[in-house]
């Protein structure tokens, strides 16, 4: 679904090159996660793929060109605008049932005449990735997009997007290792620029609300991650 | 607001004469040199309605000048926004002209053009111009990212878009810069009056300065700063009407 070949990218100023030939693939749609301390380059990686960056060597194909949009927490709604009527406004014909589905799920009723200034940190990010969710994608890269949500709500968002967008392909980026271990399919560990091979590939549980939840898998996903970072 | 620019002035000005009379005092000058308090008042009592006039005369050639200058400033401010061959060629040619002082070629233009409304009105727009242009160049060519993001990467963005999110995001900034050009445009179309018009306040002075009437020039300077104060001062309030009435949808 996503291939990215011998990607060398140093930012402007650095001593260092920040990626130096890393290879990662995900070779299918789904949940999957881009997990690593701060600074190893999981947003770099994301902007790669989603074009935001584009001065560095190397391959990156999405199959079929796929449309991949990346979101990250720190997005604002311009503020002369309601988020109710922000959403109206963006929200592609014939999404109109599916982001009332959203706004429902997301707990987010009661804000729609409320200003984006007005809400907290974790209200403005829910209502962001919602705006993403409804328009055409078939990757979509949230970079802590959930960040200060609580934890019943994230759990309750991301069930929602896994059974809604099956055919769609996600990267998740979180510092939550439970989280991540617990969600996603396939969790792309970056083990920084010094270590090599900079990146491995660590299966997660892929849990989804209809199926039990195997918690002695969960642990071991959990460790094989903490290990490999 | 409004009253706080009306305050500021009076201070200013009270220190300002409050430091020509300590002078007068200390070096025991002569009222021919630094009027009194007294000749100062009687000027002002007798000079008032017709410096008002001229003052009024200056003013409304300054706000058509600046009005001008912000039209133009917006106009090309957008179109340079860009970093393209042309943004670039805007913003290098802006830099380049304002470094060249406006008042200098001032004289050509009254030979071109005359003594009248137009030249006064020309070099007022010309003097504010150049500072609001590089300030609208400044805020427009500075991508809002976290909410441009989006519409960039959806394919929604316009340039009236871009144009309105980045104003919106700056609006205090871009009030503050037309109320700072207000002074620069008085200040160009009295520079103007100054040199050759043959009107406005500007040439009164001038003919004060002629007479070495200190009085007339003071009283002068008084009508100028409480209208100029007023005006920034008005300029603000409407900026902040403008925000809260753009906030509130």
């Amino acid at each position: 679904m996503i291939s990215c070949h011998d990607i060398t990218f140093r930012y402007p100023g650095a001593e260092a090159p920040l990626f130096d030939g890393l290879d990662v693939t995900i070779d299918k749609p789904g949940f999957h996660a881009l997990f690593g301390p701060s600074g190893v380059g999981k947003t770099t990686l994301a902007k790669i793929i989603s074009g935001d960056i584009d001065n560095f060597s190397g391959q990156v194909e999405a199959i079929g060109g796929m449309r991949c949009l990346y979101t990250y927490n720190r997005e604002r709604l311009p503020g002369w605008s309601s988020v109710g009527r922000h959403l109206e406004k963006t929200t592609p014909p014939g999404r109109q049932p599916l982001r009332d589905e959203f706004i429902h799920h997301f707990g987010l009723t009661q804000l729609m005449g409320m200003r984006y200034s007005q809400l907290s940190m974790g209200q403005c990010n829910r209502v962001n990735l919602l705006r993403y969710l409804l328009q055409d994608f078939s990757i979509l890269i949230m970079d802590e997009s959930l960040a200060n949500v609580d934890e019943p709500t994230r759990q309750a968002i991301l069930y929602k997007i896994k059974s809604i967008f099956p055919e769609a392909g996600f990267l998740y980026i979180s510092h939550n290792v439970v989280e991540v271990a617990r969600f996603c399919d396939q969790i792309v560990v970056f083990r920084g620029a010094h270590q090599s091979p900079q990146t491995c590939r660590i299966s997660g549980q892929d849990h989804r609300e209809d199926r039990p939840l195997d918690k002695t898998a969960l642990e071991r996903s959990m460790l094989e991650i903490m290990n490999a970072a | 607001m409004l009253h706080r620019r009306v305050f500021q002035f009076f201070i200013v000005y009270l220190l300002g004469i409050g430091l020509l009379f300590g002078i007068k005092l200390a070096l025991n000058l002569s009222d021919y040199v630094i009027p009194g308090p007294i000749g100062v008042w009687h000027t002002g009592q007798a000079e008032f309605s017709r410096y008002m006039s001229d003052v009024l005369d200056t003013f409304a050639v300054a706000v058509v000048g600046q009005v001008l200058s912000i039209l133009m400033a917006l106009g090309v401010g957008v179109a340079g926004r860009r970093a393209t061959w042309f943004g670039s060629f805007i913003k290098v040619a802006a830099y380049n002209v304002q470094a060249y002082p406006i008042v200098a070629i001032a004289p050509i233009l009254f030979i071109l053009l005359g003594d009248g409304f137009l030249t006064r009105l020309f070099i007022a727009a010309m003097i504010c111009y150049f500072p609001l242009l590089l300030s609208v160049i400044g805020i427009m060519s500075e991508p809002v990212v976290d909410i441009e993001h989006f519409y960039r990467v959806t394919g929604r963005m316009r340039w009236q878009l871009e144009v309105k999110i980045r104003a919106f995001e700056n609006l205090h900034k871009l009030t503050t810069v037309i109320s700072g050009s207000a002074t620069l445009a008085m200040a160009g179309t009295i520079v103007a009056e100054f040199i050759a018009a043959n009107a406005g306040i500007g040439y009164s002075i001038r003919i004060a300065l002629y007479q070495s009437d200190l009085s007339k020039i003071l009283v002068a300077l008084f009508i100028i700063g409480i209208t100029l104060s007023l005006y920034q001062g008005i300029l603000e309030l409407l900026g902040a009407v403008l925000k809260k009435a753009w906030a509130a949808g």
